[in-house]
């Protein structure tokens, strides 16, 4: 069974993602923060992460992605830099910033747009999952 | 908030050129105090530059603390007097009278003579008139400008409030829309019917929330500083792109012609892209399967011209001029049970008028609507 980390401060949204993760068989753990998220990657050692963007701070979402994806081979994340990312966001309201797969300078592996539409959450989460 | 200062300068302009003339001055300057009180700064000048005003006279009528305290100065001959030894050369007369609007000074009315001696009573009279006069001008355009940073912050308010506002909807949506689709368990009926109408609701606080944010950011964009070159075959191709699902779902067709890849207007990407997307967005909306929506660009003369035709339900007569009234739909479109908040058209028509364009549009009712979008050609 895959595990499923979602790093999101609202209890409401985890739930929301939650179900339909959860109808589909894949386990789920949840983080409120990006802290307690990076603490969950090393306990759990999650096949995704799904992470929003604002949480304690508006960019805690970024900063996480970024520890994540360290380059440094002595980051403290380095056995973790494989863990595909899903981003939620929205986009088109919250940030001016153009998302795309060809970005470099957030390292995402795929984005899902807010209010999250269950079907196309699971279509992406299985298409990261079996990459 | 910039045509209001423009407003303020108008006046201080006009005063002190009043001055000059009715005085027969060489001369006249208005220096405002500062708002604590304690410093007077030139603001407009007549008969002498800006340049000399800040540089010679301003240490001299900043240690003048007669004009600081009301008082009307007449000063007659220069060599005799140490107040205004520090004028430009050539300045032998002075006549300074306070600006008082209401119980308060705010600055001072001062006019020069090369001549000694030049000012006398009825000249000293006819400045008291014009600086009273004055005061009250400069007063009333300070508060419409004060009025318009009041809106300012009105605009901020709404832009706060409805990012805040959209977290919520946001999680609400994703929570239905996760029971609808089953995942909470298989619904009955009647729970399928009311969570139904729920996530329409949902849908329409969204669109509204988003709306209002789009209309604060519009109002509050300072569009004049952020204006850049826009391809403008570029972003109707990104709005085109961006809609073409959902009328591929709809089965209305979509298409877009342009014989010119190169036509650069004058405004913001993200406005431009807004502008098309709201307008092709509400032809599809509008327009029952089977029908299309045809959007062409084409250069006439100075003018890029873009139309967005469709065959759809079309505009009643009547309410044509009010569709771009905020919050406004036409009752045809509230019939057709689309979700709308009336407030597209009005953003769409603050852009385009940013941007220094024009809209128009032609509708009969049953046949369809075509929106034309003019844009003057950006200069090199």
């Amino acid at each position: 069974m895959s595990k499923i980390l979602v790093i999101d401060d609202s209890l409401d949204m985890q739930m929301a993602l939650r179900m339909p993760l959860e109808a589909e068989g894949y386990e789920f753990f949840a983080a409120c923060t990006g802290e307690e998220g990076l603490e969950k990657v090393k306990e759990l050692e999650p096949d995704l992460i799904i992470l929003d963007v604002m949480m304690e701070t508006t960019t805690a979402g970024f900063q996480t992605s970024l520890k994540l994806r360290d380059p440094n081979p002595d980051s403290e994340y380095a056995a973790y830099r494989n863990i595909p990312i899903l981003m939620l966001t929205a986009i088109h309201t919250t940030t001016s910033l153009r998302f795309g797969p060809d970005e470099t300078y957030l390292p995402v592996d795929d984005f899902l747009e807010k209010p999250i539409d269950p079907d196309k959450l699971l279509e992406k989460v299985e298409n990261l999952i079996s990459k | 908030m910039l045509e209001q200062r423009v407003e303020l300068e108008k006046i201080l302009a006009q005063i002190v050129n009043g001055a000059k003339e009715v005085i027969e001055a060489n001369a006249a300057i208005i220096c405002l105090l500062n708002e604590d009180g304690t410093q007077l700064y030139a603001a407009a000048a007549s008969g002498i530059s800006m340049g000399e005003v800040k540089q010679e006279l301003m240490p001299q009528l900043l240690l003048d603390e007669e004009t600081l305290t009301r008082k009307f100065i007449v000063l007659t001959n220069a060599n005799s007097d140490t107040l205004i030894a520090d004028l430009p050369a050539g300045y032998q007369s002075c006549l300074c009278a306070p600006l008082i609007a209401g119980e308060k000074q705010i600055g001072t009315l001062c006019a020069y003579a090369t001549e000694p001696n030049y000012f006398k009573e009825k000249k000293s009279k006819q400045l008291m008139l014009l600086a009273d006069v004055g005061a009250v001008s400069i007063v009333n355009a300070r508060e419409l400008e004060t009025l318009d940073s009041l809106r300012a912050s009105r605009d901020k308010f709404i832009r706060i409030a409805t990012h805040e506002l959209r977290s919520p909807v946001t999680i609400a949506q994703s929570l239905v829309r996760g029971v609808i689709k089953g995942y909470a368990g298989k619904l009955s009926e009647k729970q399928q019917d009311v969570f139904g109408r729920i996530n329409r609701s949902l849908d329409f606080l969204e669109n509204l929330v988003n709306d209002l944010l789009d209309l604060a950011e519009g109002q509050t964009l300072d569009i004049a500083k952020n204006k850049e070159f826009v391809l403008i075959s570029a972003s109707i191709g990104r709005a085109v792109l961006l809609i073409q699902p959902q009328a591929e779902e709809k089965g209305v067709k979509l298409s877009y012609q342009t014989n010119s890849a190169e036509l650069i207007v004058w405004g913001t990407a993200e406005g431009m892209d807004r502008v098309f997307v709201n307008i092709i967005e509400n032809a599809v909306k509008y327009t029952p399967p089977g029908g299309s929506v045809a959007v062409s660009v084409q250069v006439a003369g100075e003018e890029i011209r873009v139309e967005v035709s469709d065959t759809g339900i079309g505009i009643p007569e009547k309410s044509i001029p009010l569709i771009f009234n905020e919050f406004y739909r036409a009752p045809n479109a509230k019939e057709g049970g689309e979700i709308g908040t009336g407030l597209g058209l009005n953003i769409v028509k603050d852009l385009v008028e940013g941007f220094g364009g024009k809209i128009k549009v032609r509708s009969k009712v049953g046949e369809g609507t075509t929106f034309v979008v003019m844009f003057p050609v950006a200069g090199d």
